[in-house]
């Protein structure tokens, strides 16, 4: 129990302070990188719990997928600091009543009556062929089969949302088709002979 | 299940050490003679002009998004290819419809020409 | 043995990953002499041949020059993001070792997620790109790092699907375990039921290593060399390291996931016990080696793709033809269709 405890509190505290970074640095490409090390330590966090499936994946989606499409968007967009700090105090009063709503909803859930090893007592540590992802997968595709299709809606809106949104053709530039490319058979398609008649002796000056 | 994850993390740390190490032993070994034509970013034999971090086409966020989409449905597949021989047929009927109405918004950005790169 | 199991546990986790850091880090040493040896034979050439017998002590001449090299940092470079870099590259390349099973039992950890974790640790992979690109304040570095990642990106869910289908195959995480389904013969390996899905993860996994053909993020007669153009001397061949330990990688997952590992081709009736035709870590060896030549020969004999044909490829041709194929074999293993998955 010892050196899990250990383990618990080194990445709680990494946690935590890679999440202060976050909010406090200037560069955002650097604010990014510190919520990777956020995730990523969170999933050792909840490796730590037995939740192996979920820990891996987080790192997989989160830092493997989302937070790629972050740091596109920091490192090329050119966030001018400047002017977002303009606004700074102008928004504050709003920022400052979405935290506070947004406290008081994470206290509703995660309170002192919900919180604490009486409400959720550390699970007993899984035998070591036990596969806590077939565990998950046989709840999730039976019991849990509408919300899963749901999810299967939800990221078809996400598809169709982000081609409306992003899609821009261009159609100044020339571009050549690969799939119309590759369709190119030997002979007439490839190469036209044209057949011309012999010129004449061109006089020279 | 955690003390097979212990090698795991000792690896990781040794897998960054492995790359700390070299850096150091070239900081050492190496010369430090910097100049400012040496230290300037290389330009093709130009003077460097504008700023190195340009503004990218949008192209590569919708490349990114759709990755984050489809990186989801290979974290919902995970679990139910382990799981199928337990599910039977009707898990095999759920990842059916699952991914069909994926196909959709598959067949959805073929059509728009999201996936053609000009 | 007994001295062995009365070792502390660190002590035996350690002297465990060295005993495959010190070989693979070999190997990759010497996969870089393979590589201008073979790619020279290919070419009618001789390749390098000065440093010791027949060019046998190269690749140390090559370490010890980059050793004595100077780390130049560009100015206006974010210089901690710059040297992070190369240690984001290199450690994913090296902790993914920690699952491979060597032979039967011979596993550094034996955790139940491991293909799950290898995906994760790949799909880091592309940090260490995309910050190198951006810290060298270089616009070729930059080209090249975007170029890279995306590309990186969309073979990976073409991977992610082709590992899928094996694990649908195999019915667990567990690489020791996917091994085992695959016992038999040559015929029951993964490969045949998964034609399509072993070409699709072969192909992604050179393109994922951003290697020829694929390796328009390099393409040195257009943008140099891609995101690693301003870096020189250790923090190069850090790169370098992390390049080559994943093809490495990528060849043994291969021949672990749709070659049977370490399993005999022959029936098991006929090779019992012979020496070295029966099951052994040698025929993981052969096969890991087959398919990094696999990689090198692809080198010499493809030119590159043009970035458009690349994108193409991954997510128009790639993606259906895996998601086909998972449901194919879904089917097969719900319906145990013989001799593959017989009850």
């Amino acid at each position: 129990m010892g050196f899990e405890k250990f383990l618990f509190y080194c990445f709680a505290a990494i946690t935590v302070v890679a999440a202060g970074m976050v909010v406090t640095r200037r560069n955002p490409v650097h604010a990014v990188l510190y919520l990777v090390l956020a995730f990523v330590s969170s999933a050792v966090l909840w490796l730590l719990i037995e939740a192996e499936f979920l820990g891996i994946v987080l790192v997989l989606v989160y830092v493997g997928a989302v937070m790629v499409l972050f740091l596109f968007v920091v490192m090329m967009l050119d966030v001018d600091l400047a002017a977002l700090r303009a606004g700074f105090v102008r928004f504050l009063p709003i920022g400052g009543l979405v935290a506070a709503a947004m406290a008081v909803q994470i206290f509703l859930v995660v309170g002192p009556a919900n919180f604490g090893l009486e409400a959720f007592p550390k699970p007993p540590a899984a035998p070591a062929e036990y596969s806590n992802t077939e565990a998950l997968g046989l709840a999730l595709y039976t019991e849990h089969l509408y919300p899963f299709e749901i999810a299967a809606v939800i990221l078809l809106v996400a598809i169709v949302a982000a081609i409306r949104l992003t899609l821009r053709r261009r159609p100044d530039t020339k571009y050549i088709d690969p799939s119309a490319q590759v369709q190119v058979k030997k002979g007439p398609d490839r190469v036209r002979l044209v057949k011309m008649p012999a010129e004449g002796k061109v006089e020279t000056p | 299940m955690l003390d097979n994850y212990l090698p795991v993390l000792i690896f990781i740390l040794i897998g960054i050490l492995v790359g700390v190490g070299p850096l150091v032993l070239g900081y050492f070994l190496g010369p430090r003679r910097p100049d400012r034509e040496k230290d300037s970013p290389y330009e093709c034999g130009f003077e460097a002009f504008e700023s190195a971090r340009m503004k990218f086409d949008v192209r590569y966020y919708l490349v990114a998004i759709l990755f984050i989409i489809f990186d989801l449905e290979i974290a919902f597949l995970f679990p139910w290819a382990v799981a199928l021989e337990g599910l039977g047929m009707v898990g095999f009927v759920a990842m059916t419809l699952f991914l069909g109405i994926l196909v959709v918004g598959f067949i959805y950005e073929w059509r728009k020409g999201a996936l053609e790169w000009e | 043995m007994e001295l062995w199991t009365s070792l502390p546990v660190i002590v035996r986790i350690l002297l465990g990953i060295v005993a495959i850091l010190l070989p693979l880090l070999g190997l990759v040493a010497y996969y870089t002499l393979a590589e201008r040896k073979i790619i020279g034979y290919i070419q009618v050439r001789i390749g390098p041949n000065r440093v010791g017998f027949r060019g046998l002590l190269q690749p140390i001449a090559d370490a010890v020059k980059l050793m004595f090299k100077e780390i130049v940092i560009p100015t206006r470079a974010d210089k901690g993001l710059f040297l992070l870099a190369p240690m984001i590259a290199i450690a994913p390349a090296l902790a993914a070792w920690a699952v491979i099973p060597f032979d039967a039992g011979l596993v550094l950890s034996d955790i139940n997620a491991g293909l799950l974790y290898i995906l994760a640790l790949t799909s880091l992979g592309v940090y260490g790109i995309i910050i190198a690109g951006w810290a060298s304040n270089s616009k070729y570095a930059l080209l090249g790092a975007m170029r890279s990642a995306a590309q990186i990106v969309s073979y990976e869910i073409a991977m992610g699907f082709a590992l899928v289908g094996v694990l649908v195959a195999a019915g667990s995480l567990n690489l020791g375990a996917i091994v085992g389904a695959q016992s038999g013969s040559a015929l029951t390996w993964f490969w045949l039921p998964l034609l399509p899905l072993f070409g699709v993860y072969l192909v992604s996994g050179v393109a994922e290593t951003n290697r020829a053909p694929f390796d328009v993020a390099e393409g040195e007669s257009e943008i140099v060399a891609g995101f690693h153009v301003e870096y020189s001397g250790m923090a190069f061949a850090v790169f370098f390291l992390a390049e080559y330990a994943n093809m490495i990688l990528i060849a043994t997952l291969t021949a672990l996931l749709f070659f049977g590992g370490w399993l005999s081709p022959f029936p098991q009736a006929w090779v019992d016990g012979v020496f070295l035709l029966d099951d052994g870590f040698h025929w993981l060896l052969v096969k890991v080696f087959f398919f990094m030549f696999v990689f090198l020969w692809l080198r010499a004999t493809f030119p590159r793709y043009r970035y458009d044909q690349i994108m193409r490829l991954g997510w128009k041709v790639f993606i259906p033809i895996t998601i086909a194929w998972i449901l194919v074999v879904g089917l097969a293993v719900v319906y145990k269709l013989p001799p593959w998955w017989a009850v």
